[in-house]
Formats: C-alpha cells, structure tokens, sequence
C-alpha cells in the first residue's frame, strides 16, 4: 500500500527549475550546433545530460542550511517529509491570504485616487496602476515570501520593528521589506533583497570578539542564496531601483566601515512565522 | 489559559513526563520539543485511551509555540514521527495488532485538531485514507478490534475527509460494502457496525433518528 503524495507540486518543482543552474550541459543542450558545428539531433544523450544535469552536474553544492532548517536540506523538488510539506501549505494559504488582502488595498486605494482626481480635475501623474501591476505567478511568490522570511527571521529584524514602529519609519533611512506583489525582474528583486539584510544588519545585536570577516562570510552567504547561475539569465531592464534605496547604500557602508564591531548577525532557528505583507 | 490538565487525559504518563507535558503547554520554548514529542507519540501509540484524545494537546503545544515564539518545531516533529510509524505500519500491524489500531486512531485525531488556517492538513489526508482502506481490507475485517477503530473514525473525520478527497471515500465505501455482502466469516457485531456505517454516510454523515433508534436504543436502557 504506497503512499500517494498529493498533486500540486507543481509550484515546488518549477521553484526548483528556477533556482537550478545545471552548468554546462544545461546550456550546451539549449545551443543549436554542437561544438563541431553540427546541428545537434535529441539524442538519447542529451536527456541524459538534463537528467544528469539535475542531479550531477550541478555547479552548486548538494545541501544547503537554511536559518530555518536544523541541518542541510536537500535540493531535490518536492520535500518528501510530512514536516514540510504542510510548512509549505501552510505559507502557500498565507500567501493566498496576503494576495486578496493586497488586492483589496490597492483597489481602496485606487478608488479613493480616481475619486479625488475626478473631484479636483488635476492630472497629476499617478502610479502606473498598482492593479495592473500585480505578480501573481504562485511559485515566484512562493519564493519571494521565503526570502522575505530569510530576512525577517533574525534578530536584526526583530530588534529593528521594535525599535522603529511602522509609522516612524523614513524612507531611504529605515529598510522597507520589499513588496512581493510587484513585477520586477528577477535581478531587480534579488537585489532589493540584499539590499534589505544588508540595511537591516544596521540592527544586529552587539557581539563581542567582532570581525568583519565574520560579516563578511556571512553575506557571502546570503549571496550564495541568490542564485548566481541566473545571471546568465540576460534581463535587459535595468534594476527599477528607486533612488531612496540607492541612497541609504552609500550611508550605511559608511556606518558599518566606521563601526569597530560589525556585529555578527544571527540567524535565529525558527520557522517562518505567518507573514504578514509588509507595505507601508 | 487555565485549561484543566485533566482534559488532556495525562494521567497515564508518569510524574516527571507529566511535569514535562504541563511545562511545554505553558512555556514550549523552555523545553526540548522533541523529547516533548516523542513522549506523546510513544503513548499514543500504547495508550488506547489516550490514542483517542492526544490531539488535543498537540495542538495547544503547536498554538503555544507558535504564539511564544513563531516557531513549527513541536509540529515538525510530530509530523515526521507520524510518518515514520506510517512507513513501517504493516510491519507494526504484524508485530502488535493494538499498536496498529492505537497508531491510526492517533493519526486520525492529528488531523483532526491541526489545522493549518483552519482546514485540514493536506499532507495527511492521502496517509490516513491508506490507513482507512487497510482497515477495510477482508483479512482485518475479521478483527473486531480494526473494524471498530474504523467505524470511530469515520464518525469522527469522515466528513471532513470526504471533503478533501470525495474519490477515495467513495474508494473505501466501496471496500466495505463489499465487506458486508460478500465476505464469510464476519461477525454480527461486525456487519452491524458496517451496515451503520453504510447509513450514517448515506446519510450525510449523519445518523437518521430511526436508525439511531435501531442502532442504540439498547444503550439508552
């Protein structure tokens, strides 16, 4: 009597063919031509390469720990164990849950602009309309919210919301969790994302025998996160980074360079508690 | 939240597990939730009475946590621990034939209890509807003891489990009408909890007052 897995994991698999750089038969099977200048025919031996591709010759380690994970976690699509498989359920209806919450403010909100741009005949520039604008694709979501999750699930961020409530926060000074719903390409976003841990690291709780390299390898890892193969990936928009994010960069260096203790920052072992979409 | 330890029918475990037990409702983040978690599947899957009720405190554990600090982890090592008895039940089924019936009956108060954003965990539905159909199998329909467990939980999670998977319900009624026509050997008490079963499903998981009547009316007295 086997054990049937339930369908839908087709988010978590095409999750993993995102983040999955097979190195070079990934790509040598997408050119045309071999090597020698013939066209390549599908021969058994490219699947091969793509079947071995996923598991052999991919260019980055094997396992890797997450904060939430009290070991290595294996690469493979779909998590097997009952464990995760309900933690993924569960972010998957929270995220159903923030999606319709973030559509209702941005139709508030956009009710409340045309109504007072009919009333005061101005016409002003407006945002490109936020409901237009909305990422709905399922699985890049899913993976935002659990970068997102990365970064929340430090000690730095729990100091940095008690310290700064919501309403006090300024733009470009304080670090504003990176808005899920909204399209950006996929360099973009990954680079709001460090910019944010880099920005909130700012709140990390003081330790003694501090080294920069410590906080140095630990945003080495923070970039081995990203998946480095998609640079490979040729997005020719330009990050859409605003220049309030631009800004705060070049203060903070200048912070953390004049610091003697750069403060380690510590991943706290928990898991992803429920996200509440963080837009102010 | 002073809930009455009692209600979480501890009494079968000794003092200091017991001791352990109230701590983790209180403060979760004080103690080793795994340990916590092992204590509670061991007897669960010793304790028939307890069997029935332990969801319960799993998921005043799992809130308590969640609510303290955030985190999963009592429920992530439920869970895995479920699925490892779950990967060596005919083995277990084999070996201890109490054990088996305690396992499924504690599986099925899991998911009944813990929810995730009020419904049903999806992973455990296709394990418990595997657990269901071996309990309806011809050789374990011969024990009054697994036809009993199953009965009880299809009482107790049959509606919801119909909800989230309405094929294999429909799977396992098959099996056991089956049962009941066709196989030898049954005893009355057997076919007369399959009949029962029979009508509260065909009944919207509910039981007519004349059958009540029928099935009942000997306890009233």
């Amino acid at each position: 009597m086997s054990h049937r897995s339930k369908g839908s994991r087709s988010d978590a698999h095409s999750l993993e063919t995102d983040h999955r750089s097979s190195g070079p038969s990934r790509w040598s099977h997408c050119r045309k031509r071999g090597i020698d200048g013939n066209l390549r025919a599908n021969s058994d031996d490219d699947a091969d390469d793509r079947g071995k591709g996923h598991a052999h010759s991919d260019s980055r380690h094997s396992s890797f720990t997450t904060p939430e994970s009290a070991g290595p976690v294996s690469r493979c699509g779909r998590p097997s164990d009952w464990g995760s498989q309900v933690e993924d359920e569960e972010m998957r209806r929270d995220l159903h849950r923030d999606t319709q919450r973030y559509r209702r403010r941005i139709l508030a909100a956009e009710v409340t602009h045309r109504e007072r741009k009919t009333s005061s005949g101005s016409s002003g520039s407006c945002d490109s309309r936020e409901g237009d604008n909305i990422e709905t694709d399922e699985a890049m979501l899913l993976r935002r919210q659990k970068q997102i999750n990365y970064g929340k699930n430090t000690l730095a961020y729990d100091r940095y919301i008690k310290e700064v409530p919501k309403h006090m926060r300024q733009p470009g000074v304080h670090p504003k969790t990176p808005n899920k719903f909204r399209k950006y390409s996929r360099r973009s976003w990954d680079q709001q994302i460090k910019l944010w841990k880099v920005k909130l690291h700012a709140w990390d709780p003081p330790a003694e025998g501090c080294q920069k390299g410590a906080q140095e390898a630990s945003l080495n890892d923070e970039l081995d996160e990203l998946d480095l193969g998609d640079i490979m990936d040729i997005e020719l928009d330009f990050p859409a980074l605003t220049e309030s994010q631009n800004a705060p960069l070049r203060v903070h260096n200048s912070s953390v360079q004049d610091q003697d203790c750069g403060g380690t920052p510590v991943k706290v072992q928990k898991t992803e508690p429920p996200e509440e979409a963080d837009m102010a | 939240m002073e809930n009455s330890t009692d209600d979480y029918k501890i009494q079968s475990f000794d003092p200091d597990s017991q001791i352990l037990l109230k701590t983790a409702l209180k403060d979760p983040s004080s103690v080793n939730l795994e340990k916590v978690c092992s204590i509670i599947v061991d007897q669960s899957l010793k304790d028939v009475v307890f069997s029935k009720e332990a969801g319960r405190i799993c998921y005043t554990i799992v809130q308590a946590e969640a609510k303290q600090t955030g985190g999963n982890i009592f429920r992530k090592h439920l869970l895995n621990r479920l699925q490892q008895e779950f990967n060596k039940r005919e083995e277990t089924r084999t070996s201890s034939l109490q054990e088996w019936v305690c396992y499924v009956t504690f599986i099925c108060n899991i998911f009944d209890y813990l929810k995730v954003n009020n419904m049903p965990m999806v992973a455990l539905v296709h394990p418990v509807y595997d657990c269901l159909m071996r309990l309806a199998h011809p050789d374990a329909l011969t024990n009054e003891e697994e036809v009993d467990c199953l009965v009880l939980q299809l009482h107790r999670i049959g509606e919801q489990l119909e909800k989230a998977n309405g094929q294999r319900m429909d799977e396992l009624f098959f099996l056991l009408r089956d049962g009941f026509l066709l196989q030898e050997g049954l005893t009355s008490m057997t076919r007369l909890l399959l009949l029962e079963i029979l009508e509260f499903r065909a009944g919207g998981w509910v039981l007519s007052s004349t059958a009540h009547k029928y099935y009942y009316s000997e306890l009233a007295d």
